[in-house]
């Protein structure tokens, strides 16, 4: 049987701003997994999906995309991933479909596949009758979702989200929840970092908790539970997280 | 001083303090700062020079009685220049206070009452108008205090009262556009009026050298007719020139109508006001929504999407591409004049085309080019940077060269020697500028296009010489095509293409090194 290799492998990555904020992170994320990277508030969580994301350059480390070194060949690997920071990367004067159609063209997809396929994420996170209206006038939520539209326009195998709950209210989280389930469940991989813990321990198969730029906890919420004698998850994340 | 928090004491040296920071070219509201010390310290320089030539010119005036009629109508004409200068400022100012503060949802939803806000916004207004004009007025009623001709001390009350009464007219201009246009539109017709104001009077300040010779006889005529008439001096019309010359019942009266203004304007729109904020507070976060068919173009290449998505940006940007183009406005001025010249017209089309692209695509390559709404995006897309980057640089020099080609192929037409010529000086003023912009262009805001110039002060000198070098090219060689060039002509060809040539060279080894 052939293995195929993970969806991420990150090697003694480290990133230093004065202070190291990843510092020597060792983590590998399998392909079709759903995977939460928690931590507390500065931890390293955004500066290590930056990294993987290839908007910042590591220190030292190395980073390996579904069996692609970012390095050596960053279009290869960028061209199977999709990156959704906190703040959703929009133009306020494009209508949604324009959005969308820009995109695809960044990712050089077919008009075949984009254009049905933009249509769907549309329909399916309730913005087509938003179609005719420039970004800019959109809440919070709606730009999110357009923002992981735009993510999922290419149809990523690895999906990298930032705080992607954060702002929406009940429905769209709903929405962008089972989007991203169904994702998972096409065979594709999702890492996130969330604040919301519950979303963590509702939809991920497994958790990481960083702190101060290293890996100090990972597992199934199961195996984390075994390990601190915790109860939920928050229990689980407070006590490891806790200033030793 | 202790002020009591939320007095209108209080308020208005908040609304001050914002404004001497804005003085630094910060955004106001968004990370203003204080002027430099080094800044400071050059005004002051620069105020004490000021006072030196008022000193010289007070003592030179000394003798001028102040009810000449031609004194008066001179100072008349010179005051309504002012007045218009005020007032295109003070729109600006009251664009500012309504449409680009962050500071007031904080200070609406206060227990300050609306009325308070209005009138001390109304009067920073007024104080940041008349602040710029008594930098350059004030020394000289300070040599006139100090020679002991008190008169000038009028200079003080006249334009903090001809500010106030343009700050009002302003305020309620603004406010009447919302009213009849939206919060949206008014935004970018009331910038658009001010910058009128200010270019018309630009304009109008050289008809005298813009008009025929019999036109100038006739107006010098018809003025000596107007005052050898008895009591000219005492006409109403003059009354603010006599204010300003320190005659204490006209001044009197002109201070008594700017109050009188001020207070009627903020006690009777302050409600207004807050309308009008709410309007303008809507209308950011209201997209428009014109049910139009979509039509869609997936598929296309990398850099016709880009192009696309570029123009998009800019064509839905009316506010952003008013001030585009409104840089432009101040440059055609000039152009009257030299086109009073029949026998440079050549070369001042010439000249004058490379320069006005070169600005445009200066301006267009730094919106599409420097100040990118989602750089984030393009960095994680796998798309290759430097077609990105060639395509938005595309999307600014394209527009321009469009847009020149209809004169162009006119001059081709009646001059088939001179028009390629220019069009070879403007394509290179065009593409010179599109390069440094693309080579050492810094990333900036959309919204802070105004204050690109503070942003990279090489850069503005490398625009700057680029568009001399190609716009001295075009005129020398346009001429070229009437007459053979002379000796120095040949001279101011070779280094003017040297100097072009030398500005692209330092923008190459001084190019921005990206990821």
């Amino acid at each position: 049987m052939i293995e195929h290799p993970p969806a991420l492998r990150l090697a003694g990555l480290r990133k230093d701003f004065g202070r190291p904020a990843v510092d020597g992170l060792d983590l590998v994320v399998r392909r079709g997994e759903f995977y939460a990277l928690l931590g507390p508030n500065g931890a390293g969580k955004t500066t290590t999906l930056r990294l993987v994301s290839g908007l910042l350059a590591p220190d030292a480390g190395s980073i390996e995309v579904l069996g692609t070194d970012l390095a050596d060949a960053p279009a290869a690997a960028k061209a199977r991933m999709a990156y959704l920071p906190d703040e959703p990367m929009l133009y306020g004067k494009l209508k949604p479909f324009e959005y969308l159609e820009f995109v695809a063209g960044l990712w050089g997809v077919h008009a075949q596949e984009a254009e049905p396929r933009a249509r769907e994420l549309l329909d399916w996170l309730d913005l087509s009758r938003h179609a005719h209206e420039l970004t800019e006038g959109f809440s919070r939520g709606m730009k999110q979702k357009l923002a992981l539209a735009g993510a999922l326009i290419h149809e990523p195998e690895l999906l990298i989200l930032d705080e992607p709950l954060t702002g929406l209210d009940a429905v769209a989280a709903r929405q962008v929840k089972d989007l991203l389930l169904a994702h998972v469940a096409k065979g594709g991989t999702v890492i996130l970092t969330t604040h919301i813990l519950e979303v963590a321990e509702r939809l991920a198969q497994r958790i990481g908790i960083i702190r101060q730029g290293r890996l100090i906890a990972e597992g199934t919420l199961d195996e984390l539970r075994a390990r601190t004698q915790g109860g939920s998850l928050e229990d689980v994340f407070l006590q490891l997280t806790a200033a030793p | 001083m202790r002020m009591a928090p939320g007095s209108v004491a209080w308020l208005l040296r908040h609304e001050l303090r914002l404004a001497w920071f804005n003085a630094s070219g910060g955004k106001e509201g968004a990370g203003g700062r204080r002027p430099g010390n080094a800044a400071i310290g050059l005004a002051l320089c620069g105020w004490a020079a000021l006072h030196l030539l008022a000193w010289v010119a007070v003592s030179a005036l000394a003798g001028v009685a102040g009810d000449d009629p031609r004194i008066l109508l001179a100072i008349s004409a010179v005051l309504a220049g002012g007045a218009a200068f005020m007032l295109s400022s003070a729109i600006k100012s009251s664009v500012l206070v309504l449409f680009e503060r962050s500071d007031l949802d904080l200070l609406l939803s206060s227990p300050l009452p609306s009325h308070s806000i209005f009138t001390v916004r109304l009067a920073g207004v007024a104080a940041s108008t008349a602040a710029v004009y008594l930098f350059f007025l004030a020394p000289f009623a300070h040599a006139g205090l100090l020679q002991g001709q008190w008169r000038w001390l009028g200079i003080y009350p006249g334009v903090i009262s001809v500010a106030v009464l343009c700050s009002c007219l302003a305020m309620l201009l603004t406010l009447g556009l919302v009213r009849v246009l939206g919060a949206r539109r008014t935004r970018v017709v009331a910038q658009v009026i001010g910058a009128l104001a200010g270019a018309l009077l630009v304009i109008a300040s050289q008809l005298h050298a813009l008009s025929s010779r019999d036109t100038q006889g006739r107006v010098r005529e018809m003025l000596d007719g107007l005052l050898r008439q008895d009591g000219v001096g005492d006409l109403p019309l003059l009354l603010p020139a006599r204010a300003m010359l320190g005659e204490p019942l006209p001044l009197l009266l002109l201070a008594a109508l700017a109050a009188g203004v001020f207070v009627l304007t903020a006690r009777r729109t302050h409600r207004f006001f807050a309308h009008g904020l709410q309007l303008a507070a809507s209308a950011a976060r209201a997209g428009t929504a014109r049910a139009t068919p979509l039509t869609l173009r997936f598929g296309r290449s990398l850099f016709h999407t880009v192009v696309v998505k570029e123009w998009r940006l800019i064509v839905r940007d009316p506010h952003l591409l008013s001030q585009v183009l409104l840089q432009l406005l101040f440059l055609l001025p000039l152009f009257f004049l030299i086109f009073q010249r029949a026998d440079v017209q050549v070369q001042a089309l010439g000249a004058g085309l490379a320069l006005l692209c070169g600005s445009l695509t200066g301006a267009l390559a730094w919106v599409a080019l420097s100040a990118e709404d989602a750089p984030d995006l393009l960095l994680v897309s796998p798309a290759s940077q430097r077609t990105v980057r060639r395509a938005k640089l595309a999307a600014a020099i394209m527009p321009v060269l469009a847009l020149v080609a209809v004169p162009l192929l006119w001059l081709t037409v009646r001059m088939p020697a001179a028009g390629p010529i220019v069009g070879f000086a403007v394509c290179g003023a065009v593409l010179g500028a599109g390069l440094i912009v693309f080579w050492c262009g810094r990333p900036g805001l959309r919204s802070n296009f105004k204050g690109r110039g503070k942003g990279g002060f090489v850069m503005n000198m490398l625009e700057l010489f680029n568009s001399l070098a190609w716009g001295a090219l075009g005129w020398f060689v346009a001429g070229a095509t009437r007459a053979p060039l002379s000796d120095a002509g040949a001279l101011a060809v070779t280094g003017s293409s040297a100097l072009a040539v030398v500005v692209l060279g330092a923008a190459w080894l001084l190019r921005v090194r990206r990821g």
